[in-house]
């Protein structure tokens, strides 16, 4: 046990600081994400990429997703933040601001990496000024998961071009109502249908930007913010107006959407996961990067299926992560190497055909689909969209949390206690304040 | 007024009060036992479901009620989180930091409820104030300019940065032990400095064996603090070879999929110590020396 | 604090010169800065030089990576007209009252019940502390779980006796008694353990003296015990204040903040402002604002226990 005791003092003697002196010209570097699924792709590619620069070692550091933004930003300014780390586009803007990112420009240019391969939008998506700061390395879009036991038991398919009009009548509305149930099997068409016993609901959407309510807004034209980079806030639009009652309004006194008090706080969506495993929710509204939790929580088959058509037309939220360059990093040249292999079709491909991320190059977009295919999801309903009309997720400093007070205020619209056009305005207020001051 | 002279006239009326509420009691007894297993069940329920939960896979967590037990029963999220995660090294990490952690709090601490208590210097009230004040500030801000304190200092991402900044002694240490070490009369201390002791032996000699409870108290207090922090232990380690047990389970989630069976797993790990070390020590609070003993 | 100074008579002393005086005091004094020197310097080191810094940071705007702008008090008035500061501390304020007196009394009165010797006490004992050796965030997945309004235990224990429980969370009304009780639940066993040491140090014979006197237990109660507990509840009033005005983590895990602001108490407000809008100015402000409520009660509490407290034991 003494023994035991002292080993495990000494193999911590790193933890007190005594430094190992360091071999010859070998450099590592600090690599920094967040999520532990997909960290196992991405340590296969570093494999090969250490192979291919035997000088260069690569350490994964995994942050919390939760204190990332600011556990970066705390190391940045003692100076020992990673030298290439995930960013995801809330904090997009306010990293560019503040000059925590390499301006990859000049580099792109001496090296000849070839932009078109990427999906333009997201190659504008991570542009200012014509200064571009990170190589796309994956995307999303939201679409619909759906539990296709309950729906075969039903005997109903998804059909494939449902609509909805703003007036909130439309195929999609009455594709809803067929697929709710309530506890005695009357769907919510039938005059027997009793709305305080549902069983199943026949859609979830919850108050969230990217994966809920902002794919709807957007099918009706409402933006966020006007333009990238704003300093103020578009809520208050009719457009916004029209999107967002269709939701946490009609869809809501139709009884067939979640009510926001069962989705989670403020209805932020927290209580879907379970209740789509336990049959309540027949199609739940997502991104594609909860692929794996739905897989491994679910024991009935699902399928996936595209957001419904709004009056203009087929809208998905778009979104990718880039790899960030620290522009304080001591490895300048080793850094950019691992951020153009993190870039390139070979690393891309492991990352693709391994399922854990749709590649942003669009040519390997099929290995992602056929990964998913053998485990028995097809996942081609987010390809189309992605071939279809986006919508970036928007882009400007302290847009992450601006975006975070919005879904607070517009919390009371969706519980029903306040009128969808009171929670727009002052989520527009303070919106505004924290965009004019960030 | 001694237990000698009070047993006499104590001893007839306990037996004519035993006499006529032998039903009394037993109805006593009844009551007491049906308020333990009440309050056993209030507060033991939750912790259940949290066990239940992690012996199950993800998916039953979240398609079964949490109540129903698993079936069958899995180690399989123990065993990821040990093989794929370091759960061992995170548990090793822990448990360094918060014995050293512990010790100096306890220790220290001690020594300036002490002198707080029962010794006489200028400024010792309007000292004791401040200690109290800086307990009034949340530290959740406070937390970024002790952050880059350590930063300019070089000591981030070592043990030390875990546990340097409450191994000095705390103020809530201070002020728990201070108000025990102030109901024990001042003659004792007089008493012990005329026969010419030194304040260090009557801190070691006499003051600490009578205040078993609140030492003790003070110490589980100080090591489930240490156990339990999350806050400053994430902001100072970088790389995930420190990570204490609180970081790892935090890192099971990805962002848009908590592994709850993950995290109950490890969240059970991570409590064992800490019941066993309570159960050992828990009786030290009830049992003790009671003061009266003391002549008055 | 003058509070708990015993009312005791010193022994005679033989007079001492001037000089051995000083030199006695000198000597004393310079081994109670000994005993001080190592907290004081924890103190001042890891916890004033951080709060004074944290009084300069509220007075400029910072977002940690832009060098600081100054801005003199206006962050003292934005955190109230923009940041909602004002509701953030009403809203923990009404949860203080909620949490603070039911805790203290259970925490009192499962002390004088499970200090027995009776076999199960011991087990019940640790059983109640559970939660508080446990991480906040698995208690709060369990807490979610039983209050979640359509498959929480609590709905569908009250749905089998004809009720429809609310949505306990999403509710204006419930949200934050709901987070009084989780709270409560989770640190009156812990608060149990200063009663059971308090309770220790008072004397039996004074119990059995006052049985002979023809005192009830009730009465034995309010005329011994509460009497002589009160430098314990001195100290669990104050800093179950001082903790509660600071509640985070299970708002944190259980409501966000929500429904709408509706349990956006100050901590997490601060902790929001902080870490995810980067309004490092902002948040110091709110943490000098919410310093001095707290320092005001703190004082209001001390002055009633000092103008109550007995220590004759007669």
């Amino acid at each position: 046990m003494i023994i035991g005791a002292a080993l495990m003092l000494l193999s911590g003697c790193a933890g007190w600081g005594f430094s190992s002196p360091g071999g010859g010209k070998t450099v590592t570097l600090t690599y920094a994400l967040w999520d532990p699924h997909e960290q196992v792709g991405y340590q296969q590619s570093i494999n090969e990429f250490e192979k291919l620069h035997p000088d260069i070692k690569v350490d994964i550091e995994n942050i919390p997703y939760g204190s990332y933004e600011q556990k970066i930003t705390a190391e940045f300014i003692t100076g020992g933040a990673p030298d290439l780390f995930w960013v995801n586009t809330p904090w997009l803007g306010t990293f560019i601001k503040d000059g925590i990112l390499t301006d990859l420009t000049p580099l792109i240019k001496a090296s000849h990496v070839d932009m078109s391969q990427y999906y333009p939008q997201l190659v504008a998506m991570h542009s200012r000024n014509g200064k571009i700061y990170g190589l796309p390395k994956d995307w999303d879009t939201i679409a619909l998961y759906y539990n296709k036991a309950y729906l075969n038991k039903l005997h109903l398919t998804v059909p494939d071009n449902l609509s909805w009009n703003a007036d909130g009548t439309g195929s999609f509305v009455t594709f809803l109502k067929e697929a709710t149930t309530d506890t005695s099997g009357h769907n919510a068409l039938s005059p027997q249908f009793n709305p305080s016993k549902i069983a199943t609901y026949a859609l979830a959407v919850n108050n969230d930007p990217q994966g809920g309510w902002g794919n709807y807004v957007a099918e009706v034209g409402g933006k966020v913010i006007p333009y990238p980079y704003a300093s103020y806030a578009s809520l208050t639009t009719p457009q916004m107006n029209v999107g967002m009652s269709f939701l946490a309004k009609t869809l809501t006194d139709a009884h067939v959407i979640v009510p926001g008090t069962l989705s989670g706080p403020n209805a932020n969506g927290a209580n879907l996961q379970q209740m789509f495993s336990q049959g309540q929710v027949a199609m739940w509204e997502q991104g594609d990067w909860n692929t794996l939790s739905v897989k491994s929580s679910v024991t009935f088959p699902v399928g996936v299926a595209t957001l419904p058509i709004g009056p203009n037309g087929r809208v998905s939220v778009f979104n990718g992560l880039i790899d960030g360059l620290n522009s304080h990093t001591r490895y300048p040249r080793q850094a950019w190497e691992l951020e153009q292999w993190l870039g390139s079709p070979r690393s891309q491909a492991i990352l693709g055909s391994g399922g854990y991320v749709w590649p942003a190059i669009k040519s390997l977009d099929p290995l992602f689909l056929q990964y998913w295919k053998k485990q028995g999801i097809d996942m081609s309903a987010f390809l189309t969209e992605a071939h279809g009309q986006v919508v970036n997720f928007p882009v400007s400093p302290g847009i992450g949390d601006a975006l975070t007070e919005i879904v607070n205020d517009l919390g009371p619209a969706w519980l029903g206690t306040e009128p969808v056009s009171t929670a727009l305005q002052t989520a527009q207020n303070d919106a505004n304040y924290i965009l004019r001051t960030s | 007024m001694t237990s000698v002279a009070t047993a006499a006239p104590a001893a007839t009326a306990a037996a004519t009060t035993e006499r006529t509420t032998r039903a009394g009691r037993s109805v006593r007894t009844t009551l007491f036992y049906l308020l333990l297993v009440v309050i056993a069940l209030i507060f033991i329920t939750p912790y259940l479901f949290s066990v239940f939960a992690a012996f199950k896979p993800l998916n039953s967590i979240l398609a079964q009620s949490p109540w129903r037990p698993p079936t069958p029963p899995t180690l399989d999220n123990f065993k990821t989180i040990f093989t794929q995660y370091d759960f061992g090294r995170y548990l090793a990490n822990t448990l360094i930091v918060t014995v050293i952690l512990t010790a100096g709090q306890v220790t220290f601490s001690m020594m300036g409820a002490y002198a707080f208590a029962r010794m006489s210097f200028p400024g010792r009230d309007p000292l004791f104030w401040l200690y109290l004040t800086t307990l009034m500030v949340p530290n959740i801000v406070t937390l970024v300019p002790l952050y880059v304190l350590f930063a300019h200092s070089h000591l981030l991402n070592t043990y030390w940065a875990i546990f340097l900044p409450y191994v000095l002694g705390v103020p809530y240490s201070v002020f728990l032990m201070r108000q025990y070490f102030m109901t024990i009369p001042k003659e004792v201390m007089e008493a012990a400095r005329l026969d010419g002791c030194s304040e260090s032996r009557i801190l070691w000699r006499i003051v600490v064996p009578i205040s078993r409870p609140i030492i003790i108290t003070a110490t589980l207090l100080a090591f489930v603090f240490g156990w339990n922090n999350f806050m400053w232990p994430l902001i100072v380690t970088n790389s995930n070879s420190l990570n204490v047990l609180t970081v790892g389970i935090a890192n099971f989630n990805s962002n848009f999929g908590v592994q709850w069976n993950l995290v109950l797993a490890g969240s059970l790990v991570a409590l064992v110590p800490m019941v066993i070390l309570f159960a050992i020590f828990q009786k030290h609070i009830v049992n003790s020396i009671s003061l009266s003993g003391i002549n008055r | 604090m003058s509070v708990a100074t015993a009312v005791t008579t010193l022994p005679k002393q033989r007079k001492t010169t001037a000089a051995e005086n000083t030199a006695e005091e000198r000597q004393a004094r310079r081994t109670a800065f000994a005993f001080l020197a190592p907290s004081l310097v924890g103190v001042v080191l890891f916890l004033l030089i951080p709060i004074i810094m944290v009084v300069g940071l509220s007075l400029v705007q910072w977002n940690m990576i832009t060098p600081m702008k100054w801005v003199g008090l206006s962050n003292y008035v934005n955190i109230f007209e923009f940041d909602g500061f004002g509701h953030s501390l009403l809203v923990t304020g009404y949860y203080v009252l909620l949490n603070i007196p039911l805790q203290t009394a259970f925490a009192l009165g499962m002390a004088m019940l499970l200090r027995s010797k009776r076999a199960g006490s011991a087990v019940v004992r640790i059983i109640c502390v559970l939660p508080y050796l446990a991480t906040p965030v698995a208690m709060g997945v369990v807490w979610n779980w039983f209050f979640n309004p359509s498959t929480g235990i609590i709905n569908q224990a009250l749905s089998h006796i004809g009720i429809t429980g609310p949505a306990w969370l999403s509710n204006v009304v419930t949200a934050m008694p709901v987070i009084a009780f989780v709270n409560i639940w989770q640190y009156v066993g812990y608060n149990m353990l200063f009663f059971l040491a308090g309770l220790q140090a008072i004397p039996p014979t004074l119990y059995e003296a006052s049985s002979l006197d023809g005192a009830t237990k009730v009465q034995q109660f309010w005329r011994v015990t509460l009497p002589l507990l009160r430098p314990t509840l001195l100290f669990v009033l104050v800093t179950g204040v001082i903790g509660s005005f600071q509640v985070f983590d299970t708002v944190y895990v259980m409501t966000a903040g929500g429904p709408g602001n509706a349990t956006n108490v100050a901590s997490l407000n601060i902790y929001n402002t902080a870490f995810s809008g980067f309004r490092i100015g902002e948040a110091s402000a709110m943490s000098v604002v919410l310093f001095l409520v707290i320092l005001a009660i703190t004082i209001a509490q001390f002055r009633y226990f000092n103008k109550r407290t007995t220590y004759e034991i007669a």
